[in-house]
């Protein structure tokens, strides 16, 4: 083979080589910018589906205080706010599974009418309350109780003024605090013949707006064995300011049933009872804060207190994303608020990756 | 000169336009510029989100007559998430700066920011109309 043959092989090699190494180079640059585009406007697409359902009532527009209905279209938004991000109680209240009337995410998946859009929806308070229990003081004809409040919003402190109500049985006593660095201490202190266990409600108002409200809920023991855990007697749901209680088991008696806010609180009125279940209405109270709804009672022997919030959250509904790589997923956090109280509402949207 | 030199020439420029060629990609992708233009609107969003809610029952308009920059700041910081900082400054109706003291919660630093533009009426006797300047960065 002459050299000239050769020289011009591998300079054609070389230029072969080089050409797909500019188009490999090519399409690498590329690829970030085009995938970018189609995210963008994926993400635009999904930011729209968010607000839509926090801004759009659904059909008809009090879908959530009717127990019964479901809606045509899925909508959070309060109809009768002025206000843009105003999400009605009953609507967000049937989204917690713990809720008689939930509605299921099937049924909320078909209403939504966007057969390519799975979706997942959280509201929660803006900041947390933790209680812990720090120390015990047992004297002759009471016993005291040392407590640890922490308000922190993701491990920084909120300033907040702390109102706390102990509830026995025939017993409630409320008490007030102060937590300047997000840090508050205070003592309780229960009667011995007072039966228990009991329950800890602590309401946190930040101090510079009254709206920015969270709260924090802590059984123990006093005088009797440990509290059971939540639902264990009653099922509490309440909707269209009316709270029905229904019984896990069949020798239950209720006695008396509490509605708490930051300001007020209430001994709510039985409207209806059966051997299965008992109602009570729920007063408007007139300040910015969740009502906490604790009731009370026996279980032949044993001493209950059962609790819930309406609106009722905490609450996560939807698909879960935490492990898909099935499916592009973007998350829009608003600030939402309910009957005037701000909560933080997170919707997740995904759909198949394109 | 000879066939054999001119094989050879070949190869040396075959050898060049690779050199040339890559040293153009490995400059041209130190040169590229990368706009996330998504984050950027969402985080407009989030801010503007922020100051409408805070305004929605007056509580920012009243901050601001009473001249209470800690509760601007502290409201503020409540209600955005934990990973935004934000510098904000408000002015009166004839665009002078109002707040004597940096509203804040952290330097914005080289990161990107996020402008929003926000008009608040005050809801007191008096009528009062400000603008709000909202900066926003992600803390990376």
């Amino acid at each position: 083979m002459p050299a000239i043959s050769v020289d011009t092989f591998f300079a054609c090699s070389l230029m072969v080589l080089l050409v797909l190494s500019a188009m490999a180079a090519t399409s690498k640059l590329l690829y970030p910018y085009i995938n970018n585009v189609i995210d963008s406007s994926l993400a635009e697409r999904y930011r729209e589906v968010s607000k839509y359902l926090l801004l759009n009532g659904g059909t008809p527009s009090n879908w959530g205080q009717n127990c019964r209905a479901n809606p045509a279209t899925f909508g959070l938004a309060d109809a009768d706010s002025d206000n843009p991000y105003a999400l009605d109680i009953d609507k967000v209240s049937r989204l917690n599974s713990e809720n008689l009337y939930a509605m299921s995410y099937a049924q909320i998946f078909t209403a939504l009418k966007m057969s390519d859009v799975s979706f997942r929806i959280e509201i929660k308070p803006i900041f947390d309350v933790t209680i812990n229990l720090t120390a015990t003081f047992q004297l002759a004809n009471e016993t005291s109780y040392q407590f640890e409040i922490l308000t922190q919003k993701n491990g920084i402190p909120i300033q907040v003024e702390l109102k706390c109500y102990a509830i026995a049985e025939d017993f409630l006593e409320t008490s007030y605090a102060y937590a300047s660095n997000g840090e508050s201490n205070f003592n309780i202190t229960i009667p011995n013949d007072v039966g228990g266990p009991v329950l800890l409600v602590a309401f946190a108002k930040a101090t510079y707006d009254p709206r920015i409200v969270s709260f924090g809920v802590y059984a123990f023991g006093h005088d009797s064995t440990s509290p059971k855990p939540k639902n264990t007697f009653l099922r509490l749901s309440p909707l269209n300011h009316s709270l029905t209680t229904s019984f896990v088991y069949s020798g239950i008696n209720l006695s008396k049933v509490y509605a708490l806010t930051v300001d007020y609180y209430s001994i709510l009125e039985q409207t209806a009872s059966s051997n299965q279940s008992a109602t009570y209405n729920i007063p408007h109270f007139l300040d910015s804060s969740p009502t906490l709804l604790v009731a009370t009672g026996w279980n032949s022997t044993v001493f209950f207190t059962e609790w819930t919030t309406y609106p009722q959250i905490p609450l996560q509904i939807g698909a879960n994303f935490g492990t898909s790589t099935l499916s592009n997923v973007f998350a829009y956090t608003y600030v939402s608020s309910i009957n005037s109280a701000l909560y933080e509402c997170t919707v997740w949207l995904g759909g198949p990756k394109e | 000169m000879n066939k054999q030199n001119r094989g050879q020439i070949r190869i040396i420029e075959a050898f060049l336009a690779v050199l040339v060629i890559f040293s153009s990609f490995a400059v041209s992708s130190n040169l590229t510029i990368t706009q996330n233009v998504r984050k950027s609107g969402d985080l407009a969003s989030v801010g503007l989100q922020a100051l409408m809610t805070l305004d929605s029952d007056g509580s920012l308009g009243r901050f601001i007559d009473y001249r209470n920059w800690t509760a601007v700041r502290d409201s503020l910081d409540t209600v955005l998430p934990v990973s935004v900082c934000f510098n904000l400054t408000v002015y009166n109706d004839q665009m002078r700066q109002i707040n004597e003291v940096n509203i804040s919660n952290g330097a914005l630093g080289g990161q990107e920011v996020a402008s929003v533009e926000y008009t608040c009426a005050s809801q007191s006797a008096m009528f009062r109309c400000y603008m709000i300047y909202l900066q926003l960065a992600v803390v990376e």
